[in-house]
């Protein structure tokens, strides 16, 4: 016989004559009493069932909130974002009403002060450090010159020699110290943050008001050579026949790009050719690959320095009169020559800016010789915008936090201070009409704003007396002058603050949270040996006691102690309240309490398979690597239990055992051939998600694969059904019809997606087809597609959940004389009437009732996933649940790996599953990875909160399909009833009796039957365990690594993806695995009863 | 990676015992020289293995099949003629096998042979499979998967085909690891772990070129082989892997 199927011998009906599909001999009269004694139990057990359940679904609420309160007070502290204003600065609106003197709105004359200058060259040294421009002095640090000294005399030269001519200052980035976000700075005038929270989140392209836009605007033909990160930045904006990019990511490369630009920038300089451009903007990259490849102090450096010096002397030879030379380092180097980060070496760059003309002056004569080093008189990068446009007669940028450069707008004589002011003053009022409109996007705290405007009002008190007075002094021009550059600079401090500094006192008190919720989870998943249904009520109440105190206490103390910090400390009061609550809660029952270690090799390797990776992610190597770690642990673990299944005396159990492990490692070896590469795997990862690795979109032979899985996904899932004689009911309909049509859909609809996108249509024969061509035809109807998926999975498949009966089958037989059958399970239930038996019954699919039940939520979730899922995706999300039939199988056939309530292996590897298959599924731990269109799958325009769902559905698709799963460890072969011992007879009932014999040891304690409502909780939890730990340790090394050279690529992606990772799953956990148990539970409970 | 481990064999299942080496002086001295040696001789050739895994690991091939060699017949019984219960199991089968305890040298070369051969033919191609499994490229690095496989074969499956024989029933309990551990099955288990621990290094951002496919997985496999033996043969011998 095989295990789905039990012949029981029945004593009469089944409790529930009303419900029962069993035909026995109606019962007798004086069984009607006892009866209704029986089914009042039975009311009894459901609602205790109910309200247990309720509490366990609201425990893990409890926990979902106290993580959200930890990763909200970290990220307040840690991601500083800034918001990204749409607003551009127009020629013709000046920020303030302009003096007499001048009219704006001529891009000719100058938009809002006259220009100084037609026409610039700029040119960029990436990583030209200050200290290379200057002269060696021996009483610095160094004992003696290095290679990078005295290399690059020129710009020294001239600004010492010809004080009118050119000037020289330190010229400070503001970190990270990447070209990209450099060039950000040094266009717009603004600081960098990591998240600048714009329309564009996912591209690179600058979408603020920058100077290269202006220049735009204003006609100006604009040429670029060198560095193609530019092109990332202002696609198409340069002049296409004499722009010539160049590959910046050879770092070994010194010359290609060096060689290309003064190949193109000499020419463009010669007298013929100047009337082909107004602004050349050259990027050279030799300084920076031969300080990352050779280090500063190499003769390398020396040649590279040598060669930039007698490049500036030729452009200076033939630069004109009308025409601006800027030359400038975007950042410094560190001493082994990389930068990224902050130090001192990597922020001092180099600015200088030379004319024809007599057009710089100082402010006082002290100045004319260049500081000798960077901390004497720097001038920050965002400086370099408003002096650049206002030189060349451009409004400033709208979002620019700068300030003009003194020298280029004193005058040759260093007296025309009234002109500096005025500048000074333009400057100031477009950063108060930015920070005006900033605020009001953002309904900034005014507090914040106080001083600024304070200021403000000073200085523009000072400008109308000033006006007011006939003959002015100097002495005043001067006072109006500081007053808006106090202005400027305070406002720029008060950003800065704002925008580029991490509030430690948030990352520690997100932190502490963070770690208290793990400790708690920890000890409720790990080290509780009593029925956790039992136990939940106490720690849940105390728990939600200590939120409300501890929200109380919060809020109270910021009245007492520090009233700035309202909501963190009310929200780290509340995390802690809940917490110690909790933690009060577990203390009352320690008596259930065991130790949390392992207690056997599979709890180990479940410990094993966690920690590394946490660990891993304080390198950037194992971060970048994460798929393939996973691929390997997957692997190991299949292979291991292959060895153990080997171990199973009961051949059949032990042959399931290992045919199962061998089918999850090639699963797992097949999935990991899909992969999207990111940027760092290079050159060693080859990306097979799309057609190539510079498309998002499939290649034909994908779209195939959507077809394969609505062919073959649901017979392997039948044959799952069929192992355990449970394709009755609902299954047939449910498996074989609506899931797979509803996988035949989302195959049709990726194949209407790639017509759409390849425009098949205007090339077919067919005249009916190729006439809807350039029709909305193909948008509408695969819209129609999508959404007619979602009702299926969404509202068709919680009806079929919510209503469906236990895959069941009952076929009775005249009740045989005596046991023939070895398989027989006798079950006489004390609350069941025992009369004369009539007949013996078989029960199809009794072995895995509760299992193949449940097993319709994640199929229901599985299909919306999938939908989500690009084709490539469709493929990796059918094998994911492939594999996790294949574990549930693993596990039942392994008996110590099994148990939900006595190993961690189960609920861990179906967290590394779900860990695995997001990268499977075109995913990286890096914002560039987001696939931000599967917003516009089931719709047409950007909907909420529709299309923000279907991103998260396609990010998070596979972790949420094996959180659903995660219930079913715990119900997968289990027998109808736990907590009593099922007795049975014969060989083949192997699983039955190993749960019976399980469930034995804590039938005393509990009593009721809570349908394994304990033993999934605790399942649930160490499956939450996996996510909170890689969020921990993500969360705490991004905190240390805070000022790690990666931590814009590496760390804070990675800590992101953490976080979001973890609240999905909470989200998931709580309110669809453990809340959609209740329904299967309740459906098996009412054929076979309580106990 | 822990690994539980408990006392005498438990009652069902297991039937093999653990491998005693040969008694001869010879042998009790040989058993401690061939790991030296065997590090000794890695070691000397890992510049070349780092510089050109291909070629290194392909003439290593030969010293490792001497020395294995000599183990075997030095040290090791042949199947049938040690203590353990399968060889007993199988030595009943055999006719020369029963009683008869030495063999002459000619008699023990001919089944080392015959487990270089088996070692070739099925020990590295499985291997080779489980490395691709694992995450090894199979559709480049063909040659360095099948060369490390080819070694760690040698280590592995060499002695257990030579001291257990090939019968199904002993090579189920093997592959399950049910074993005791001894001198040979420690090895086996050593090179395992070594290369699962070999493989640790591989994506660190170190730039050296020791972390090239394969060299540290076959570094991990001879290390583990040797401590899997010094661990077998003095610490756990005898004893059996629980994996519950």
């Amino acid at each position: 016989m095989s295990n789905g199927t039990v012949s029981v011998e029945l004593d009469g009906p089944n409790g529930r004559p009303s419900k029962s599909t069993v035909n026995g001999r109606p019962p007798a009269p004086n069984t009607q009493k006892s009866l209704q004694e029986a089914s009042s139990v039975q009311k009894q057990q459901e609602v205790h069932f109910k309200a247990s359940h309720g509490i366990i679904v609201a425990f893990f609420t409890l926990l979902l909130i106290l993580h959200v309160l930890g990763i909200y007070l970290f990220t307040s502290g840690f991601l500083l974002t800034r918001l990204v204003l749409e607003h551009k600065s127009d020629c013709s609106v000046p920020p303030i009403a302009l003096t007499g003197r001048y009219d704006a709105g001529s891009a000719d004359q100058g938009c809002w002060h006259p220009k100084t200058f037609n026409k610039a060259v700029v040119l960029i040294v990436d990583a030209l450090r200050y200290d290379f421009t200057v002269p060696y002095r021996p009483e610095d640090y160094d004992k003696q010159p290095h290679h990078f000294h005295n290399a690059f005399p020129i710009l020294h030269t001239t600004s010492s020699k010809q004080p009118q001519n050119a000037f020289l200052r330190p010229f400070i980035a503001d970190p990270p110290t990447t070209t990209l976000q450099r060039l950000k700075g040094l266009t717009t005038g603004t600081l960098p943050t990591f998240i600048d929270a714009g329309s564009n989140f996912a591209g690179t392209a600058i979408d603020e008001d920058n100077l290269v836009a202006q220049l735009r605007n204003a006609n100006k033909r604009i040429v670029h050579l060198g560095d193609d990160t530019w092109h990332a930045l202002f696609p198409d904006y340069f002049d296409p026949e004499l722009t010539h990019p160049y590959d910046s990511f050879n770092v070994w490369d010194l010359h290609t790009v060096d060689n290309g630009v003064i190949e193109h920038l000499l020419p463009l300089l010669n007298p013929s050719n100047t009337s082909k451009w107004d602004v050349i903007f050259g990027h050279f990259l030799g300084v920076d690959h031969a300080g990352h490849r050779y280090g500063p102090d190499h003769p390398a450096m020396t040649a590279k320095l040598n060669q930039m010096d007698s490049v500036f002397r030729q452009v200076i030879d033939l630069l004109d009169e009308d025409t601006l030379l800027v030359v400038m380092g975007d950042h410094g180097m560190d001493a082994k020559g990389d930068h990224g980060g902050e130090s001192d070496d990597e922020i001092q760059a180099a600015l200088w800016m030379y004319s024809k003309r007599a057009a710089f002056g100082r402010t006082s004569p002290a100045y004319i010789q260049p500081p000798a080093h960077a901390k004497e008189r720097p001038v920050a990068q965002i400086d370099l915008v408003p002096t650049l446009s206002l030189l060349l007669g451009m409004p400033i940028p709208f979002n620019n936090l700068g300030a003009p450069i003194e020298e280029a707008f004193i005058g040759s004589n260093g007296k025309d201070i009234e002109n500096l002011a005025l500048v000074n003053r333009l400057t100031g009022a477009q950063i108060h009409r930015y920070q005006r409109e900033y605020a009001r996007a953002q309904n900034l705290d005014a507090t914040i704003q106080s001083p600024t405007l304070a200021l403000w009002s000073t200085a523009n008190e000072k400008f109308q007396d000033l006006q007011a007075t006939k003959a002015t002094k100097a002495e005043q021009w001067q006072n109006v002058f500081e007053a808006f550059s106090s202005y400027q600079q305070q406002n720029l401090s008060v950003c800065r603050s704002l925008w580029a500094r991490f509030d430690l006192i948030n990352i520690a008190l997100g932190i502490a949270i963070l770690i208290s919720s793990f400790g708690l989870l920890l000890v409720y998943a790990r080290s509780m040996h009593k029925d956790r249904a039992d136990l939940t009520p106490v720690i849940f109440t105390r728990g939600a006691l200590g939120v409300i105190m501890g929200l109380a206490l919060g809020t109270g103390s910021t009245y007492v102690v520090t009233p700035d910090r309202l909501v963190p400390f009310s929200a780290f009061g509340a995390a802690m309240g809940g917490a110690l609550g909790m933690a009060s809660g577990l203390w009352s029952v320690r008596v259930a309490l065991v130790s949390i270690l392992p207690r056997d090799f599979w709890g180990w390797l479940a410990v094993v398979f966690t920690i590394l990776p946490c660990i891993g992610f304080a390198s950037n190597s194992y971060t970048i690597w994460e798929d393939e770690i996973l691929l390997f642990f997957l692997s190991t673990f299949g292979i291991l239990t292959l060895v153990s299944s080997l171990r199973q005396p009961v051949p059949s159990v032990r042959w399931l055992g290992c045919y199962h492990s061998i089918i999850f490692v090639l699963l797992t070896r097949v999935a990991s051939l899909s992969r999207l590469c990111r940027e760092e795997q290079m050159p060693f990862c080859k990306s097979t998600y799309y057609a190539s690795a510079t498309s998002s979109t499939s290649a034909p032979w994908q779209l195939l694969i959507p077809f394969f899985v609505a062919i073959i996904l649901p017979d392997v899932l039948k044959a799952f059904y069929k192992s355990t004689e449970s394709y009755h009911e609902t299954a047939p309909f449910a498996v074989g019809f609506a899931y797979r049509m509803g996988l035949f859909l989302v195959a049709v609809f990726w194949t209407m997606d790639a017509a759409d996108d390849g425009d098949w249509l205007a090339h077919v024969q067919n005249p009916t087809l190729q006439s809807l061509h350039g029709t909305s035809f193909l948008k509408d109807t695969r819209m129609r597609i999508a959404q007619l998926v979602l009702a299926v999975a969404f509202i068709g498949g919680y009806a079929t959940y919510y209503y469906a009966k236990p895959m069941l089958s009952i076929s009775a037989t005249p009740r045989p004389t005596s046991s023939t059958s070895t398989a027989s399970l006798s079950i006489s239930s004390s609350n069941v009437v025992t009369t004369t038996p009539t007949s013996a019954i078989t029960v199809h699919g009794y072995a895995n009732v509760h299992g193949t039940r449940y097993l319709l939520l994640p199929l229901l979730w599985s299909l919306a996933a999938t939908l989500a899922a690009k084709p490539m995706g469709t493929g990796a999300l059918a094998l994911c649940l492939w594999q996790i039939l294949s574990l549930l199988e693993i596990l039942a056939a392994n008996p110590h790996l099994g148990s939900a309530s006595s190993s961690s292996i189960g609920p861990i590897v179906l967290a590394l599953l779900g860990s695995f298959h997001y990268f499977k599924t075109g995913h990286q731990a890096s914002l560039a990875s987001i696939q931000w269109e599967s917003a516009f799958i089931p719709f047409k325009t950007v909907t909420y909160p529709g299309g923000p769902a279907m991103v998260a559905l396609n990010t998070c698709g596979p972790q949420i399909l094996c959180a659903v799963a995660v219930p079913a460890l715990g119900l997968w072969k289990k027998a109808p009833k736990p907590g009593r011992r099922l007795r049975a007879e014969g060989k083949g009932k192997g699983k039955g009796e190993r749960e019976g014999e399980e469930e034995g040891d804590e039938e005393g304690s509990a009593g009721m039957d809570l349908g394994y409502l304990g033993e999934v909780a605790g399942a649930a939890a160490t499956h939450l365990l996996y996510y909170a730990a890689v969020n921990l340790a993500t969360t705490m090394w991004a905190a240390h690594l805070r000022r790690h050279l990666m931590l814009y690529r590496i760390f804070s992606p990675r800590f992101m993806l953490g976080a979001v990772v973890l609240l999905v799953v909470d989200v998931v956990v709580a309110w669809v695995a453990m809340g959609g148990m209740r329904w299967s539970v309740l459906s098996v409970a009412e054929v076979f009863g309580w106990s | 990676m822990s690994t539980k481990t408990v006392g005498k064999a438990t009652a069902v299942g297991p039937i093999l015992g653990p491998v005693e080496i040969r008694p001869t002086d010879a042998a009790r001295l040989y058993t401690h020289v061939h790991p030296m040696l065997l590090l000794a001789g890695y070691f000397f050739q890992f510049r070349s293995i780092v510089a050109d895994p291909v070629l290194a690991l392909t003439s290593g091939l030969l010293p490792l099949s001497v020395l294995q060699i000599s183990y075997l017949i030095t040290c090791l019984p042949v199947a049938g003629t040690g203590s353990t219960a399968a060889s007993l199991r199988q030595g009943q089968r055999k006719k020369t096998g029963a009683g008869k305890n030495e063999l002459n040298l000619g008699d023990r070369i001919v089944p080392a042979l015959i487990s270089f051969v088996l070692s070739f033919a099925f020990g590295a191609p499985v291997i080779a499979i489980l490395l691709v499994l694992l995450g090894a490229p199979f559709t480049t690095h063909q040659a360095h998967t099948l060369l490390c496989a080819a070694h760690m074969s040698l280590l592995i499956t060499s002695p257990l085909v030579y001291v257990h024989g090939v019968d199904a029933g002993t090579w189920q309990e093997i592959v399950a690891l049910q074993a005791p551990l001894d001198d040979v099955f420690g090895s086996a288990i050593g090179t395992l772990a070594g290369a699962w621990l070999g493989a640790i290094p591989i994506p660190l951002d170190w730039d050296r070129e020791w972390q090239k496919w394969p060299v540290t997985i076959v570094t991990g496999a001879y290390l583990g082989c040797v401590a899997g033996k010094l661990a077998g043969t003095y610490l756990f011998k005898g004893s059996r892997i629980k994996l519950s």
